[in-house]
């Protein structure tokens, strides 16, 4: 589904951000990326629907290749969620109209089509209630259960997530974490960047540890908490499982 | 001349700067949009011609714009094309509506830009991620947000505009202080006259202070506190 093959980022002419990354996501199958601040994880992620160019190497999404100048990318963006560390709602829309303008503007879909489609997907991650309401009248944990309802009303085929959650009280983290579950159990293919590791301990299917814009280790669930292969990733690990 | 007469002159005064001050201002909110948004764009070329423009605008005082345009630029032109300018009719009214407009296109500018770079940067990367065009994320994401943001400075741009409306005098437009200047001449009674058009200018004024908090009451979003 997402295939990342040697793929080289600078930012300027000075700054690798990454590195011969190699890795993909197959369909259904959700991948946890990892690493330090700073060590590439949301250029990689943005790499993945283009919303950075990328200089080596090439990344495949659904048979399309991403940097192919000739790709439609505004449409290939569609097929894509992507959730954010800040939720990013527009603040001037209400929910119901956050949800409903891409759907119209770009997927070309009617008005009440859009809206039916914005109101079940409401009802799915809990918040039918507010659908009237401006972003700045929902709590943290609300306005980014809205921002992943807003990605699933484009059907998109993967959906991406750069730390949904660590821009959140701690009393809202589960709220958010519950709906991202309840698509993975639903065979959803996810990248998500994030140090939940109890999400990745539920869900995740592999997980990538990046450092200093190359991935280090690229390991099964299970062979990556039993036994990281890399001091690196150990150390990483140790650090953040103290809390 | 009786008062009634001198009210009349100065009332048609009013409604010339009305009418030169409306118009610059809708010129100076079109192009000043596009030179903004232009400032904002990834794409060098854009963002050079913006700054070229803004300075060029910005940086030369507003009478000598108006030479410019009124007294010079028909003289650059081909003759036949210099020639219909000088005759156009109500030539002095078009200049000064433009050169006006132009004028403060450029300050509009800079506040659009100032209020689009205020927005997370996260905005325009939500709205691209949604597959919007540039266009359209513009359009729907983030000027709908930046005008909200930048309506206070733009109240007084838009007051600005009309203080500036004054300087087409220079070039024979008959608005408000022109007026009140040739009833000097008539009768005068320079405080009179001087103190009628400082009233109505202070009205119209109020009205465009009042419109506008109006306006910004209407476009307010609930719970959103600007400055976040
Ligand atoms: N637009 C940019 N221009 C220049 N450098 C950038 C840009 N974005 C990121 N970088 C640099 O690239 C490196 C990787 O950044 P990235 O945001 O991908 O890291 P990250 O792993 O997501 O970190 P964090 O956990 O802090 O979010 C960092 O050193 C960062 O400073
Ligand atoms: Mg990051």
């Amino acid at each position: 589904m997402i295939e990342i093959n040697h793929v080289d980022k600078w930012y300027g002419p000075s700054f690798q951000a990454l590195k011969d990354c190699t890795t993909s996501v197959t369909k259904g199958e959700v991948v946890v990326v990892c690493g330090p601040s700073g060590s590439g994880k949301s250029t990689l992620i943005k790499c993945v629907n283009a919303l950075e160019p990328i200089q080596g190497g090439e990344i495949i999404l659904d048979g399309i290749k991403v940097n192919d100048p000739k790709t439609d990318l505004p449409k290939l963006r569609s097929r894509v969620g992507m959730v954010f560390q800040h939720f990013e709602l527009f603040p001037h829309l209400r929910i119901i109209d956050n949800l409903c303008l891409a759907q119209e503007k770009v997927l070309g879909r009617k008005h009440e089509e859009a809206l039916a489609k914005g109101k079940k997907l409401l009802d799915r991650v809990g918040l039918t209630e507010h659908a009237t309401k401006f972003p700045a009248q929902l709590s943290g944990g609300q306005q980014q259960r809205v921002a992943i309802a807003r990605a699933l009303a484009m059907d998109p085929i993967a959906m991406l997530f750069d730390e949904p959650t660590s821009a959140l009280d701690p009393e809202m983290i589960s709220e958010v974490l519950d709906v991202m579950v309840d698509l993975a159990r639903d065979g959803m293919t996810m990248m998500v960047v994030t140090h939940e590791m109890g999400f990745a301990n539920k869900v995740a299917d592999r997980v990538i540890f990046m450092d200093r814009g190359e991935i280090v280790e690229d390991a099964k669930k299970t062979d990556f908490f039993g036994k990281p292969r890399s001091d690196r990733a150990q150390k990483f690990l140790s650090k953040i499982l103290q809390h | 001349m009786g008062t009634g007469t001198y009210l009349d002159l100065l009332l048609a005064g009013l409604v010339v700067t009305v009418e030169v001050s409306l118009l610059a201002w809708i010129i100076a909110l079109v192009t000043g949009s596009v030179v903004g948004v232009m400032r904002t764009l990834p794409s060098r070329t854009a963002s050079a011609i913006g700054f070229a423009y803004v300075e060029f605008f910005r940086n030369m005082p507003l009478l000598v714009q108006l030479f410019l345009w009124f007294f010079v630029l028909p003289e650059l032109l081909p003759k036949s094309a210099g020639l219909w300018l000088k005759q156009m009719p109500n030539a002095p009214f078009w200049t000064a509506a433009i050169g006006i407009g132009l004028f403060m296109s450029a300050r509009v500018a800079v506040q659009l830009q100032a209020g689009i770079g205020s927005l997370p940067r996260g905005q325009k990367l939500a709205a691209t991620a949604l597959g919007l065009t540039t266009v359209q994320t513009y359009r729907y994401v983030l000027l709908p947000m930046a005008f909200r943001i930048i309506l206070p400075p733009l109240t007084s741009e838009f007051l600005n505009t009309i203080k500036n409306s004054a300087v087409a005098i220079t070039i024979g437009l008959l608005e408000l202080t022109g007026e009140a200047r040739s009833m000097q001449e008539f009768s005068f009674q320079v405080f009179e006259a001087f103190t009628a058009a400082t009233v109505l200018y202070l009205l119209l004024n109020f009205v465009v202070v009042t419109a506008m908090r109006f306006l910004e009451r209407r476009v307010a979003i609930p719970g959103y506190i600007s400055g976040k």
